[in-house]
Order: structure tokens, then sequence, then C-alpha cells
């Protein structure tokens, strides 16, 4: 991690530690404040000029604290708007990538699907086929609907509302599946962080349950599986920012999510095994963790959806050409 | 919390290049094999291969040139381990020499068993094995009984190995004995590099349950080796072979030694799968890729001149876990009509794997023993 990565890093710790308690608004407001809308805007254009490592250290964060808010949602629709020269996007922003509708006469109408915060949103920027529009969300009819973890997961009906639009080479789905992998990643290693706190102080058989072959065993696990999505997550977004495959890194984000959404389903398994009943209830934190990780796993591609992509996208470079390929896009991606 | 440190891969500047040259060997000189001997291929023996490869100088490359090193980049040296390794290449007479056993002459080795021992092992011509494991230690290693007696010019070795891999090709053995009479555990252990062929030691084979000849006994009755074959400091033996496991257990062969299976499965699937082995296909390969990442990093630091212990065991566990689930996925997948005995490379190789990839948690360090090191790492233990 660079040195200027690091204060990022610190100053988003900080900002998540203040507002952890906050209601929606005021942390909101705390979040404009400090300014990580404009995390990926390039300094030219008045932004941060962070790239896709520090983006993915801000997040990693944001999961390992269960930030119940949509930060990374916004930092992607302020960057993507103003990459198809949309401008920014008005008061709180989300992005979606499940568009059923159309444009005409500079009016759209149809429905976004499953997009984070939805009812609370002031705007929202959606990406599909090429093209990208940013909406104002206040006039959209409301389905309220919630991922596990009870945050809205809302669909927005349009009926002939007047909205921005731009062609984009933004792969808008790819650079969300991206932010997702990072708050998997972090929240993996949250829930490892607590499970192994909670099996330093909890005694069962006169002894405390660190001590116990099985426990620790399924905790070596919990983190081998921690440390794949982190690895895997932190190549993505490296990949991501050298681009050696020219697609906006789809191999690697594609690879990065699946394997997080697999490494999902254990980790949250172990975490809670470890814990017994009282990582089961509304009090103790865990499920913060565990119930979001469980949604993250469905949001911006499920496992079949990478699976098949990666999948077909594999079978067309063939046995060795697979091989040939990650190498290549290795080689040319990595600082010399 | 995290018990794997990321560490930053800098690739080398002629990576390419390399690549280019690796496989332009290979494909002069990569031998038209059963496809099963492609599987597993760092066990696969062919003394002809390794000094062909010796040849080329992709044995010993980060060896000074004086014993007959290439002095290259520990990162391009991963990128050779890689390609050969990907193309199933019958690496198994030189690995451990290579991996192993040279570089633990040049860490504790003296002049004279440089000498002897390192430019043959560089040219391919001279391979070695590793006598740990014991009928009374196996992952219980510090219970290794065999032991050294000093006697006049040198020290004489009673006592029995076993699961020796290559015992039957290789020159010399290194192994780990106990040269302090009454000593117990870690303590008065010694590590001697013993010529094979010496009176008073014999090798016997073990057949593995795919009738495969890699492991063998090795008997030890009496057997004098000379003052020299004591390699490091006596008494030490515990610390030189612990600190050469980071070198057994780091490298791209833990997940990468039976990578012509997904690739086979790929060739056969072609161009245009249908959904379900499409899936499977995609899910392999994000295996994959994300071992590559991490074994990367493994590579990475271990090159920056740190110890990559609990990393090392992280990959080594998860590789083991992918390379045994690959055979498993495929099978489950093939359409109904394939059988394993249809005569296929796909089925030759997978009914290979599916026989021999259970071993694969065993050797080098049990899975127990790999997440014992990683609930070490998360201060567990």
């Amino acid at each position: 991690m660079s040195e200027q990565q690091e204060l990022l890093v610190q100053a988003a710790e900080n900002i998540f530690e203040a507002i952890g308690e906050a209601d929606l608004a005021e942390a909101w407001s705390a979040i404009e404040d400090a300014g990580f809308g404009i995390l990926l805007v390039d300094e030219a254009s008045g932004g941060f000029g962070g790239d896709w490592a520090d983006f993915h250290a801000v997040m990693r964060e944001a999961g390992k604290r269960a930030l119940p808010f949509p930060l990374g949602e916004m930092v992607l629709a302020t960057w993507c708007a103003g990459r198809a020269g949309l401008g920014v996007p008005s008061g709180m922003a989300s992005v979606a990538v499940e568009v059923d509708g159309e444009m005409s006469g500079g009016k759209f109408s149809g429905v976004l699907r499953g997009v984070p915060w939805g009812r609370h949103l002031d705007s929202v920027v959606a990406v599909a086929s090429g093209q990208a529009w940013v909406l104002p969300a206040q006039g959209a009819r409301i389905d309220a609907r919630t991922n596990p973890a009870g945050e809205p997961r809302d669909d927005l009906h349009f009926a002939k509302t007047a909205a921005h639009s731009a062609a984009t080479d933004v792969d808008l789905r790819s650079c969300a599946a991206l932010m997702r992998v990072a708050q998997i990643a972090g929240a993996a290693d949250g829930a490892l962080e607590m499970s192994v706190e909670h099996v330093n102080s909890r005694k069962q058989f006169g002894r405390v349950l660190a001590k116990f072959q099985a426990v620790q065993q399924n905790l070596a696990v919990l983190a081998t599986e921690a440390a794949a999505v982190n690895c895997a997550g932190q190549a993505a977004a490296l990949a991501r920012d050298r681009d050696p495959g020219g697609d906006g890194a789809a191999l690697e984000i594609a690879a990065a999510k699946l394997r997080a959404n697999i490494a999902v389903g254990t980790v949250t398994s172990i975490a809670h095994q470890v814990h017994g009943a009282i990582g089961f209830t509304e009090e103790y934190p865990l499920h913060r963790l565990t119930r979001r990780m469980m949604g993250w796993r469905s949001e911006f591609g499920n496992d079949r959806y990478w699976a098949e992509k990666l999948g077909v996208r594999v079978a067309r470079l063939g046995g060795t050409g697979l091989w040939h390929e990650i190498t290549r896009r290795s080689d040319l991606g990595q600082p010399a | 919390m995290s018990v794997f440190a990321i560490h930053p891969y800098a690739t080398p500047s002629d990576a390419q290049a390399l690549r280019g040259e690796v496989r332009a060997f290979l494909a002069e000189h990569l031998p038209d094999s059963v496809p099963a001997r492609r599987t597993n291929c760092w066990a696969v023996l062919d003394p002809d291969f390794s000094r062909k490869l010796g040849e080329a100088g992709f044995i010993g490359m980060l060896w000074p040139r004086r014993y007959g090193g290439h002095e290259r980049d520990p990162l391009e040296r991963y990128i050779v381990l890689e390609e050969l390794l990907a193309a199933g290449a019958p690496v198994g007479s030189h690995w451990i020499a290579d991996r192993q056993t040279g570089p633990l002459l040049l860490r504790y080795g003296t002049e004279a068993q440089r000498r002897k021992y390192l430019p043959g092992m560089a040219r391919g011509e001279l391979f070695a094995c590793i006598g740990l494991s014991e009928p009374g230690a196996g992952s219980d290693l510090a219970n290794i009984r065999t032991s050294a007696m000093r006697v006049d010019g040198g020290w004489r070795l009673n006592g029995q190995k076993v699961w020796t891999t290559n015992a039957h090709d290789a020159a010399v053995m290194l192994t780990l004995v106990r040269t302090e009479a009454g000593s117990e555990r870690r303590e008065g252990l010694s590590q001697f590099l013993v010529d094979l062929d010496l009176p008073g030691v014999e090798v016997r084979p073990i057949i593995d349950l795919a009738g495969h000849h890699e492991f063998n006994e090795v008997f030890f009755d009496d057997a004098d080796v000379p003052d020299g074959a004591l390699v490091g400091a006596e008494g030490e033996g515990w610390t030189q072979a612990t600190a050469e496991l980071a070198l057994e257990r780091s490298g791209p062969e833990r997940y990468l030694s039976s990578h012509v299976l997904l690739a086979s499965l790929i060739d056969a699937a072609g161009s245009e799968p249908d959904a379900v082995l499409a899936g499977v296909i995609g899910r392999l390969a994000a295996e994959l890729w994300t071992l590559r990442q991490m074994s990367m990093s493994v590579a990475a630091k271990l090159a920056s001149g740190q110890d990559p212990m609990v990393e090392a065991a992280v990959v080594k566990d998860l590789g083991n876990n992918y390379e045994q689930a690959l055979p498993i996925a495929i099978q489950a997948a093939l359409g109904g009509e394939a059988q394993l005995a249809d005569g296929s490379a796909l089925a030759d190789m997978l009914a290979m794997l599916l026989q021999s990839s259970p071993s694969f948690s065993l050797r080098g360090g049990t899975r127990e023993i790999m997440r014992g090191i990683i609930a070490r790492g998360l201060g567990l233990r």
C-alpha cells in the first residue's frame, strides 16, 4: 500500500468510526463533506484522482465495518456520469445495471431493478448496452425491497422521465462487482477478527475454545478463504488500473467476484459455527457482516452469472490459450 | 485481521520473452508421452528431459555461475517453473535438487560440498531426494530415531527412512538424523548428504495404490559416511530442515501440477460449451486465477528474503483442495456417456488424478499440519 493510500484508508477509517451509529441523513452529510464522491474523478476535472486500488482499499474498510451507507455506489455513480460527460449527479446517487426500458425524445420509460438505497436517492446512474443515463430518482415509483441485511434494494419505475443520456464504454456491472469483492474481502477479515476474539475469550470444558483443534482447523479455513478474496480483490483492482487486456479487467473482475462469492458460504458458516448461539442474536454484531455478505453474493453477478460468463470466455481461449492469456495479462499488468 | 500479507509482485522485464523461450524449448523437447504422465508432473521422472533442461539453463537458475548456476532472478525462475508445470512437463527427476537440496547447500554447505554436487545438479544429471519421514515419525517429525554416531573419519548411520520419493532415481539423499544419543524431539538432530551408493544403504520400492513406484524405504545398516557429509552445524538439523520447508511448500507446484487436466477439459468442451460445462470451467478458472495471484505473492515475498511460512501453508492448503476438487468436478460435469475408460486424453488424465490427488494433501505436510500452521499464525496455538 502506498503512503497516499494509507492516508486515504486512515481518513476513511476515521469517518466510518465517527458515523458508525449515525442515521442516514447525518452520515451522508459527513460522507459528502469528506469528499469521497470524487474519489475516482481525475484531478484535472476537480476530483481526488484516486485509482481502483484506492477504491478497493476504501471499500474493503467499509466492508470490514459493515458500513450501512451507499458510499461505493456514489463513488461509481459520480465517476461513471463524469466519464460519460453527463456532469455530477445531484445529491445522494447510486447505480443501476439491471435496466429494462428505453429513451425516447430525451425521456426514459422503464424500470431499474435492485437499486441500492433507491428510495433515499436523489439521482441514479444506469448503464446498459453501451448507454449511460442519469435519472432523477425522486420522481420514480418505488417498489421497496431489501437485501438480507435489510438494506434497500429497490425497483425504480420511470414513466417518460426527462433524463440525460450518453454513450459510454464503462462496464458498470464489472466496476460494481469489484466494489462488492472489496466489501466481501473486508467483511471476511472482520468476521475472522471477531471469531478469533470470541474463541480466545469463551470457555467450555474448562478451557478457551481457541485451544480446541477442531476450532483451530475451522478458523484456519476461514482465514484461508478471507485471504483468497483479499488477494483476488487487490489483484483485480490492480488489473483495472493497468488494464493490460484493454477490456477494463473483465477477466480478472469476473474471476475475483466469482471467487469472492464462493468464499462467502464458507466464511459465514464458520464464523457462525465458532460463535455458537451468541453470534445468532440481534445484539451481537456478527450478523452485520454475515448478512451483508449473503446479500453481496447475489449482487452485480451471482456465482452462475460470472461462472458462465468466465467459462464461455475461457472456452473461446482454449486450453493452452487460457494459460497464455492469464500470464500475458499479468506480465503486462504488473509494475516492472 | 489477516494471516496473508499480500506482497507486491514486480514482473521481471523479460517475462514475456522468457516465457517464449520456455515454450519454444517445450515445443521441441516435451516428450510425446501418454496423457496420464503429464498430470502430477513434478512427480514424473524423466532423466533425459531433466538433462536437456539443464543444458538449456533452466535448472539452478539462481545459483552462482562458479557452481554451474545461472545467477538469474528468483521471479525469472518462478516463470520457468510455472511454464513447465502448466505444460505438464516431466520435471520430477531434478525437482528436489533444484528446489531444496541445491539452495540448502548454498546456505549451509561447505565449499567442497558445493563443488561436488551443485554442478551436476545444475546440469540435470545429479538428482536428490529428501529423507525425513520414518516409520514412527510422519507428521510428528521430531520423533525421528535414525542415528548417526561418530566414528573415525566420519559418521555411522543406522535406522530407516520411509516414503522417500524418488530415492531409486537419486544419487544423494539429504536426511535428518539424531546425532546426539539420548536427545529428544528437536534437540540433537543434524542433516547429512548421503551418497546412496554407499555400502550399508539399501533402497527398497513401495508401490502405490495406482501401481506406481514413487516412494521408497531407505535402510541404513552401519552405513559409514565421511565427515564431509555433515551439512551445516551439528545439532542444528531441526532449524536447517524447517528453513527448507518454506522452499518446499511455497512453489507453484502446489496448485499447478495438474493444470493439463483443466486445459484438456477446455479443449474437449469446444468453443461453445453448454451452460453447465461453461459454469464448471468458469469456477475452476476463477480458482486457478486466484491461486496464481496468491502464489505470486508468496514467490515475491520469498524473493525479497522474507519467510512466507504461513502464506505458503495457505496456498498449499488451498492448492491441494483445488487440485483434489478438479477431477471430481470434471467427472461430475462430463456428458452422461463419458467413461473413464473411453481412451481419450481427458479420461486418461482424469482416471489418473482421481487416484493420485488424495495424496496431494499428505505430501509436503498434511492438510492438518498446514491448518495448524495457519492457526498458529492466527495466534490460536
